[in-house]
C-alpha cells in the first residue's frame, strides 16, 4: 500500500518541480529561443528594413556574403581587434592587479580608481580620446611635437596601420580594469605559504610569479579570456565611435557590418545573415568555455 | 499537518503570490487614454544651441494656440539618422514630423509608402509664396508633394580668409582647380593647413565628392539614372582630390561635418567647405578673423565647367505611419509662421535661407546682425543654392532618385575616395567596384 502512496506523491513533485521551473523556461524561450530562431529565419529572407517587406531567397544570403570578400576582411579585421585588445587587456589586468595586491600607500583608493575605464560610459570614453588624438589640438600630437619627437600632427584615426593600433589601445584602457578585478580577488586568496616555501627554495620574485602566482591564477585567466574574447569578437559601439570601420574599411569588424546591413543599406534579411555567421564563430569561443568551465566542476 | 509558510507581518504566501499576481496583470493593462493629449515627436539633424532655442519658441507659440497639443523636439545626426529612422519606420514608432533632411531621402521614404502626401500642407503654407520650383524637387512620381523645404542650404561653399590671401600675394578668390590648388600651397604655412577637405568614411565625403565629380563636368547618374560614375571626369575628380591631401590636415581622413567646419573656423585651415554657418560660428567663435571671411562658389576643372553647387534642400515632412497627422499636418504649416521661421533662420544665419518669398523680403528677416555684416556673402549663397542639386536631382534634366539616400549611405563613393587617396588602390579598380555597388543598390 505504501507504493502508491510514495508514487503519487513523486508525481505531485514532479508537477510542482515542472510548474517551478516553467517561469525559467518560459523567459528562456523568450529571451533566447525565440530571437535566435527569429534570426536564422529572418537570414533565409531578403528584406527591406524600414517596411519589413520581404521574400523568400533560402541560403542566397550565404552565399552571396561567403562569396564576397568583405566576409573575410571584416572577420580578419575581428579577430586582429579581439586577439590584439585582448593581449594587452590580460597583460595590463595581471600587472596592475600584481601592484594593487601589494602594501601601498592609497591602496584601497587606487582600487577604486582603477575601475573608472570600466565604469565610464563608452560614448564619453570615445569623445574623450579623439579629443586626445585630435590631429590639430589633440594633447597627445602637441606633446610629442613640443618634445621635438615629431614635426607634423600624427594622423590616428584616419590611416593604417594607426586606426586599428589606436582602437586596440583604447579597447584594452577600456576593459582592463575587469581583468583587474578578476585577477586581484583570486590573488588575495593564494595561500601565503605557497610564497614562503618558494622564497626559502631561494625564488626570486620572478621565479615566484612564474612558479606560484601563474599557476594559481590559470583557472580565473582561462575563465577571463573566454569571457573577454566573446565580449571583444561583439564589441560594437567603441570602434563605431572612434573610427565608424574606417579607414577604408580598415576598422570594419563583423558587428559594424551587421549594423551597417540592417540600417544603412536597410537590408535586414542580409544583416541577419551575417549576424548568425558571427553567431556560429562565436559558437567556437563558447564550446571551448563551457568544456573548460565542466572540467572545473565536480565529477 | 498542513505547513503554511506565513511572514512575519501575517501574509500568507497565497495571499502574497495572489498580490503579485494581481499586480502584474494591472501593470500590462493600458492606463487611461487621454483623448484630448497629443504629444507630437519632431525630429532633426540641425539641433545647434541656437536652433533649438528658436525650436523651442516655435514649440511654445504652437502648443499655446493649440491646447492638449504637446511637440517633443529629438536631435538627430546627418550621420545617424538614415538607420535611426530604418528602425523607427520597422518598429512603426516614428517621429510625426521630420525636418531638415536631404529632399533625396524623403523621395526614398516615399516611394517606399513610409512617407505621407504634403501637398496640403503646402497649399496652407501659400504654394504662390514659395520661389518658382522650389517644391520641385519634392514632386513624385504620382503628381504629389511627398514633402516641402524649410529652407535651402549651399554646403559646398568654398570659403576664403583675405587676410591670409593678401598676405600671401593671392588677389583673387581661386576660380578653377588648379588655382584652388596652387593657392592653398601658397596658404599652407605657419601651421595653417590649405583646406579642410574630408576624407572620412561617411556621408559628407561622398556628398562632397559628388561636387567634385560634378565640377569635373561628369556626373553619377545619367538623366535616365544609369550608373554613369566610372567616366574620365570622376579620374580627374579623384586625380584633384588626392593631390589636395597634403593641403589637408592629417585628421581629414576622419572628418566630417563638424570636424571640417570647426578646422576653417578655429584658423587651421586658411579655405573652408561648408554651408553658412561658418558665418554665425565665426563671429561667434574666432571673431579676430570675422571680418576677413568670404566665400564663393567651389571651383571646378576649368572655367568651361559651371560651378555646382550641393544643395540637400532641408526638407519638412511626415511619416505614414504617423498616429497624429492632422496636428503634425498643422504643426508643419506652422514653422512657416513669419515670427518663429524667421527665429529658425536667424539661430543659423545664411546656413538655412528661406523659400518663402514674403519672408526674404520680411525686414524682420533682413534685420540680423550676421545678414547685415555679410550681404554679398548672403546673396550669393541664396542665388547658389537656388540652382543647387543633389544627388537625388543632379540636374533640372534628372529623373528623381529614390535610391540615392541608400546610395549615400553605403559609403560606396566615399570608400572609392578612402581606396584611391589614402590606399593608392588602382583607379579603374576602384572605380569598377564603386560601380558595381551603386548598380547592385539600384537593381536591389
Amino acid at each position: 500500500m505504501a507504493a502508491p502512496l510514495h508514487s503519487s506523491l513523486e508525481r505531485r513533485y514532479a508537477r510542482l518541480g515542472l510548474l517551478l521551473i516553467a517561469p525559467t523556461v518560459l523567459i528562456f524561450c523568450a529571451v533566447i529561443v525565440y530571437p535566435l530562431v527569429s534570426a536564422i529565419y529572418l537570414s533565409l529572407f531578403r528584406v527591406f528594413t524600414p517596411t519589413l517587406e520581404s521574400s523568400w531567397v533560402g541560403l542566397s544570403n550565404y552565399r552571396e556574403l561567403l562569396a564576397s570578400g568583405l566576409f573575410w576582411k571584416a572577420l580578419w579585421n575581428t579577430l586582429v581587434w579581439t586577439a590584439g585588445t585582448l593581449t594587452l587587456q590580460i597583460v595590463l589586468g595581471i600587472g596592475m592587479a600584481l601592484v594593487l595586491h601589494q602594501n601601498i600607500w592609497f591602496r584601497s583608493l587606487a582600487r577604486s580608481l582603477i575601475l573608472f575605464p570600466y565604469f565610464i560610459s563608452t560614448v564619453v570614453a570615445v569623445l574623450v580620446w579623439k579629443w586626445v588624438f585630435n590631429d590639430l589640438y589633440g594633447i597627445l600630437n602637441h606633446l610629442l611635437m613640443q618634445s621635438g619627437i615629431i614635426s607634423m600632427p600624427i594622423d590616428y584615426l584616419g590611416s593604417m596601420p594607426n586606426a586599428m593600433i589606436s582602437v586596440i589601445l583604447v579597447g584594452a584602457w577600456k576593459y582592463f580594469p575587469f581583468v583587474v578585478i578578476a585577477v586581484l580577488a583570486r590573488l588575495q586568496t593564494i595561500p601565503e605559504p605557497l610564497y614562503e616555501a618558494a622564497r626559502i627554495d631561494g625564488a626570486g620574485p620572478i621565479a615566484r610569479f612564474f612558479d606560484v602566482t601563474l599557476p594559481q591564477l590559470r583557472d580565473v585567466l582561462v575563465v577571463i579570456v573566454m569571457l573577454r574574447a566573446i565580449w571583444d569578437f561583439k564589441e560594437f559601439d567603441l570602434i563605431w565611435l572612434l573610427t565608424g570601420g574606417g579607414p577604408s574599411s580598415s576598422t570594419e569588424t563583423l558587428p559594424i557590418v551587421v549594423y551597417r546591413q540592417a540600417f544603412a543599406l536597410n537590408q535586414m534579411g542580409m544583416a541577419a545573415a551575417w549576424a548568425v555567421s558571427m553567431m556560429a564563430i562565436l559558437l567556437v569561443f563558447m564550446i571551448v568555455y563551457i568544456r573548460r568551465t565542466r572540467e572545473k566542476g565536480p565529477a | 499537518m498542513k505547513n503554511s509558510l506565513t511572514f512575519p507581518n501575517g501574509l500568507t504566501r497565497r495571499n502574497l503570490l495572489a498580490g503579485l499576481a494581481a499586480g502584474t496583470v494591472m501593470s500590462t493593462l493600458p492606463r487611461r487614454a487621454h483623448a484630448q493629449d497629443v504629444t507630437l515627436r519632431w525630429w532633426s539633424p540641425q539641433g545647434a544651441p541656437a536652433q533649438a532655442e528658436a525650436y523651442k519658441f516655435q514649440i511654445a507659440a504652437f502648443e499655446a494656440l493649440n491646447p492638449g497639443i504637446k511637440v517633443v523636439f529629438e536631435t538627430t545626426s546627418d550621420e545617424g539618422y538614415a538607420p535611426q529612422l530604418a528602425a523607427a519606420f520597422a518598429s512603426g514608432e516614428v517621429p510625426d514630423i521630420v525636418t531638415h533632411l536631404p529632399s533625396f531621402s524623403v523621395q526614398t521614404y516615399y516611394a517606399n509608402g513610409l512617407v505621407e502626401p504634403f501637398d496640403d500642407v503646402i497649399n496652407a503654407i501659400g504654394a504662390d509664396d514659395y520661389y518658382a520650383g522650389a517644391n520641385d524637387v519634392f514632386k513624385t512620381a504620382d503628381g504629389k508633394y511627398c514633402g516641402t523645404g524649410i529652407g535651402n542650404t549651399a554646403a559646398n561653399m568654398l570659403w576664403l580668409r583675405r587676410d591670409l590671401m593678401e598676405a600671401s600675394g593671392i588677389a583673387a578668390a581661386p576660380a578653377t582647380w588648379d588655382e584652388l590648388r596652387a593657392a592653398c600651397q601658397t596658404l599652407q604655412k605657419d601651421g595653417v593647413f590649405g583646406a579642410p577637405l574630408p576624407y572620412g568614411q561617411n556621408s559628407m565625403t561622398s556628398l562632397i565628392f559628388i561636387g567634385f565629380i560634378h565640377g569635373a563636368g561628369g556626373q553619377v547618374f545619367t538623366p535616365d539614372l544609369q550608373v554613369a560614375i566610372d567616366s574620365e571626369q570622376t579620374r580627374n575628380a579623384l586625380e584633384f582630390y588626392k593631390s589636395m591631401r597634403e593641403l589637408c590636415p592629417p585628421g581629414a581622413t576622419n572628418y566630417s561635418w563638424g570636424e571640417s567646419l570647426t578646422a576653417f573656423v578655429s584658423g587651421a585651415t586658411a579655405t573652408g567647405i561648408y554651408a553658412g554657418r561658418v558665418l554665425a560660428n565665426v563671429v561667434a567663435q574666432n571673431p579676430g578673423i570675422a571680418d576677413h571671411v568670404t566665400c564663393t562658389t567651389y571651383p571646378t576643372i576649368s572655367a568651361d565647367v559651371a560651378p555646382w553647387t550641393f544643395n540637400d534642400f532641408p526638407s519638412v515632412f511626415i511619416p505614414a505611419q504617423s498616429r497624429n497627422k492632422d496636428a503634425a499636418k498643422a504643426f508643419a504649416a506652422f514653422l512657416f509662421n513669419p515670427e518663429g521661421y524667421i527665429k529658425q533662420l536667424h539661430a543659423a544665419p545664411g546656413h538655412v535661407l528661406p523659400v518663402l518669398k514674403s519672408i526674404n523680403e520680411n525686414p524682420a528677416y533682413q534685420d540680423n546682425d550676421i545678414i547685415r555684416k555679410y550681404p554679398a556673402e548672403v546673396d550669393l549663397m541664396s542665388s547658389a543654392a537656388a540652382g543647387g542639386y543633389n544627388l537625388g536631382y543632379e540636374s533640372s534634366a534628372h529623373a528623381s532618385n529614390e535610391r540615392a539616400g541608400e546610395v549615400i549611405a553605403s559609403n560606396a563613393i566615399s570608400d572609392l575616395v578612402q581606396r584611391v587617396v589614402l590606399n593608392g588602390d588602382d583607379v579603374n579598380a576602384a572605380l569598377g567596384d564603386c560601380a558595381k555597388a551603386i548598380e547592385a543598390i539600384m537593381k536591389a
